[in-house]
């Protein structure tokens, strides 16, 4: 009897140490309020949702690898705060009055992070390495306009073009230099070597654990000095769901997060605003409907622009990123200088689409639909599983709808979406997204040459005008000629209207407030830019067994 | 009857069962709001009295989404059990009254079905189809008849011996008339037992098919793709995932009740 009584308030303790043992974990930490000087040490933990493949990233071609990459290997140049070229490698360059030669001065007194040297030599390697028929790239094009590359001294890298190449120095800061001594009995496609890297960065890599975390340290033989924090951790956590999670939980420093999350999530949890901060700032892609321009009736410009007409870009970037993108007029980023400002977005205009499609034949029918020599106005939207292109479709569709238009949605797994239907030309309809370099240059994209499948004009788009302007911005290396050939470009694409640009999206990052030194508001290279320069104010780091 | 009435089990799973098909028929009249229209102004409102059970990611009003989901559920239980019950009937007579090679042969055929598991096998398949509700019938109903071939053929095997079979065949009966009027419907009880269970799995391939994408297809609702959808707001807009999962839970739950349930009451030595 005695026993039975006892029980239930027992289960009350146990409940009441539970709660309060969970609710010590969430306590505010008031320390994340404080200044704190620069510090170097400690570590920082992020998440990615893939694997890298292969840390050799002209193999390799993937995000998750090249993230990695890019804090153990160097390039001959790179792109500073502001988005001008600046030395790495390369101490200084020199392109000769023909514009055809760039002589690069490698700096001296580099070295590997194994000790050996590096050199021009090392950049020459790299070079032969990415133009080789025998190696696996996908970047080789670029390089291969290369005529003749020479390394007369071991600090002077010369490479001379078959006719000016404006893109030039942006291929030169996208190139991870490998070193020779290590590559060169190796078979780049299959090394050991892609597993176990040896760059010349802040960092080099410590371990990798497949499926869970690849982790590095710093590299006291950086050819850039040293970086603030010592140890990055990449934890592998394909969902980002789970993602989340860990970064409540203060598993993990830094993701990337999505609309709904910085929206809705953030704003009504006061626990996670006090220990995590938020950073957003514009993205390097843009979302867009193309059309299948060799098809009817998306032959007929007409029907394009109405298309365009009927589909409003605001409520698509308030219904799917809750306002966290902008509307497009041009395939470059707004701010950049590429960005032609006098264009501007097709409006939502309903009437003037019906006038467009009735001139270019199409009559509703008893059914409300448009009719043209009695077949209807009616497509297949064609996307990727990818939830913010879906709702996208779902959006256009009833817009679509509106003006008698019958869209049908179809979204396929990225794998089969490209081999089955992308290269083979078999879609009406696309809504997909572009990612952009820095450089003007889509001269892939745009010209009618480019029209193989597997290459990117898959489109089919084709104009004289633009075809010559592409080719003149490629050779021009005066940057305020250059910006007018791209204004033009971007005015007769608009007016063409091959796709129709929805929204360039905001890429949204959730970093923890231990993290310091992060700059804001962010330059325009992206708040990753001085990641180096981040720091972790020793009260401020996780407990941690071996500190420095 | 009587014994049914007295099954409280067998009759909680009828009244969930005709409450969600009188909801699914009456979907048009019952529901508020059109299931597709998009409202961007009311994104993920919480249930209140307008939006009883609150509205997704586009606007769109769950309670509307979640009556024609029911539609889409039992119209793909009902078919794909259909196309299930018949191959199992038909190759299930054939076995049990032939025996034989042609019994070796089906039985073998079920034994290789049934060494793959279906789900991946279901998977493998739609990847390679359209997905449309359709396919999706189809696909479910063709892998799911192995366990009604084995039970008709078990229910042939001890029927054909006995007295009125044996007659029928000394009067000199076709084949197909004495499976037809004597063999099938004295094992129709097995048969509607493991029908109304099979539903229930239908309905559950159907919902983690649409959840995996691979289902019906969007902007048509169905609770397994209203339950994806929920998935990305799960940290806040509980009424997303709640609503559909508690559906399918009922519905599963109604269908297995009412399935153990007329076993019971079927059958003749449970008295």
């Amino acid at each position: 009897m005695y026993y039975k009584n006892i029980k239930p308030y027992l289960l009350i303790f146990l409940f009441c140490s539970f709660i309060f043992a969970c609710g010590k974990d969430n306590s505010v930490n008031t320390n994340y309020q404080n200044y704190y000087d620069k510090e170097s040490g400690g570590r920082l933990i992020n998440a990615m949702t893939g694997e890298p493949s292969n840390l050799i990233a002209m193999i390799a071609g993937d995000s998750a690898s090249s993230a990695i990459a890019n804090n153990i290997f160097n390039s001959l140049l790179k792109y500073d705060e502001s988005l001008n070229y600046a030395p790495e490698i390369a101490e200084s360059w020199s392109i000769s009055s023909n514009q055809k030669t760039i002589t690069f001065k490698i700096r001296k007194g580099l070295f590997w992070a194994d000790g050996e040297k590096l050199t021009s030599n090392d950049v020459m390697f790299t070079w032969k390495l990415v133009t080789d028929p025998k190696t696996r790239t996908p970047y080789a094009s670029d390089y291969q306009l290369v005529k003749k590359a020479s390394a007369p001294d071991p600090f002077t890298f010369v490479v001379t073009y078959e006719e000016s190449y404006a893109p030039a120095l942006d291929t030169w800061t996208a190139l991870h230099i490998l070193p020779e001594h290590l590559l060169k009995n190796e078979d780049i496609n299959s090394t050991y070597f892609s597993r176990k890297p040896v760059g010349s960065n802040y960092y080099k890599l410590d371990g990798w654990k497949s499926g869970q975390q690849v982790s590095l340290t710093s590299n006291p033989l950086s050819i850039n000095g040293k970086a603030n924090i010592n140890n990055l951790i990449s934890r592998i956590i394909p969902d980002t769901s789970s993602q989340f999670l860990e970064l409540t939980a203060d598993n993990i420093d830094l993701m990337n997060i999505n609309p709904i999350q910085f929206q809705r999530v953030f704003p009504s949890r006061k626990d996670l605003r006090n220990k995590i901060g938020l950073y957003k700032e514009l993205g390097n892609g843009y979302t867009y409907l193309g059309f299948n321009l060799k098809k009817e009736p998306f032959n007929d410009k007409r029907v394009r622009k109405a298309l365009n007409f009927a589909i409003d870009k605001n409520e698509i970037i308030k219904g799917v990123l809750l306002g966290l993108g902008e509307p497009l007029s041009s395939p470059y980023k707004p701010g950049t200088r590429w960005n032609n400002t006098k264009l501007k977005p097709y409006p939502y205009d309903s009437i003037k689409a019906l006038a467009l499609l009735n001139e270019a034949g199409y009559k509703k029918n008893k059914d409300g639909f448009l009719e043209k020599n009695g077949k209807i106005l009616q497509f297949e939207i064609l996307t990727n599983q990818n939830k913010q292109r879906e709702m996208t479709a779902v959006i256009i569709q009833r817009r679509l709808k509106e003006i008698g238009v019958d869209v049908s949605i179809r979204v396929i797994e990225w794998a089969s979406f490209i081999n089955q239907f992308i290269k083979t030309g078999d879609f009406d309809v696309v809504v997909l997204g572009w990612s952009l370099s820095l450089d003007p240059d889509q001269y892939n994209i745009w010209h009618s040459s480019q029209q193989e499948p597997g290459q990117f004009n898959f489109l089919g788009y084709k104009n004289k005008r633009v075809d010559s302007l592409l080719e003149k911005g490629r050779v021009e290396l005066d940057i305020s000629k250059r910006e007018k050939i791209y204004h033009k470009f971007s005015d007769i694409l608009l007016d063409d209207s091959p796709i129709v640009y929805l929204y360039a999206g905001y890429g949204l990052s959730a970093i923890n407030k231990r993290v310091r030194g992060i700059m804001k508001p962010s330059p325009p290279a992206g708040i990753y830019h001085n990641s180096y320069d981040w720091f972790i104010p020793k009260i401020l780091r996780r407990n941690e067994i071996s500190d420095i | 009857m009587k014994k049914f009435i007295g099954n409280s089990l067998a009759l909680a799973g009828l009244v969930i069962i005709t409450t969600v098909l009188l909801a699914a028929i009456f979907a048009p009249i019952i529901s508020p709001y059109d299931p597709n229209f998009i409202d961007i102004e009311s994104i993920l409102i919480a249930p209140t009295y307008s939006h009883i059970m609150g509205t997704d990611g586009l606007g769109r009003d769950v309670f509307s989404r979640m009556l024609y989901g029911a539609q889409i559920s039992l119209l793909v239980g009902f078919v794909a059990v259909g196309i299930s019950t018949g191959i199992g009937i038909i190759l299930g007579s054939v076995a049990g009254f032939y025996r034989g090679w042609v019994d070796s042969f089906i039985m073998r055929i079920v034994d290789i079905m049934l060494s793959i598991p279906s789900f991946f096998l279901i998977l493998a398949v739609i990847a390679f189809l359209t997905p449309s509700i359709w396919n999706i019938m189809i696909v479910i109903g063709l892998t799911s008849w192995m366990g009604v071939t084995r039970l008709v053929r078990a229910e042939f095997l001890s029927l054909k011996g006995r007295e009125f079979v044996m007659a029928s065949e000394a009067m000199g009966s076709s084949d197909i008339k004495i499976i037809v009027l004597h063999l099938l419907p004295n094992s129709m009880t097995p048969i509607i037992v493991s029908s109304v269970l099979g539903i229930a799995s239908a309905v559950l391939v159907e919902s983690g098919l649409s959840f995996l994408g691979l289902g019906v297809q969007a902007p048509t609702a169905s609770w397994g793709n209203i339950l994806t959808d929920g998935k990305e707001y799960i940290q806040f807009a509980w009424w997303l995932s709640l609503f559909p999962g508690l559906a399918i839970l009922l519905t599963v739950l109604g269908y297995n009740l009412l399935g153990e349930g007329l076993r019971d009451i079927l059958d003749p030595k449970n008295k």
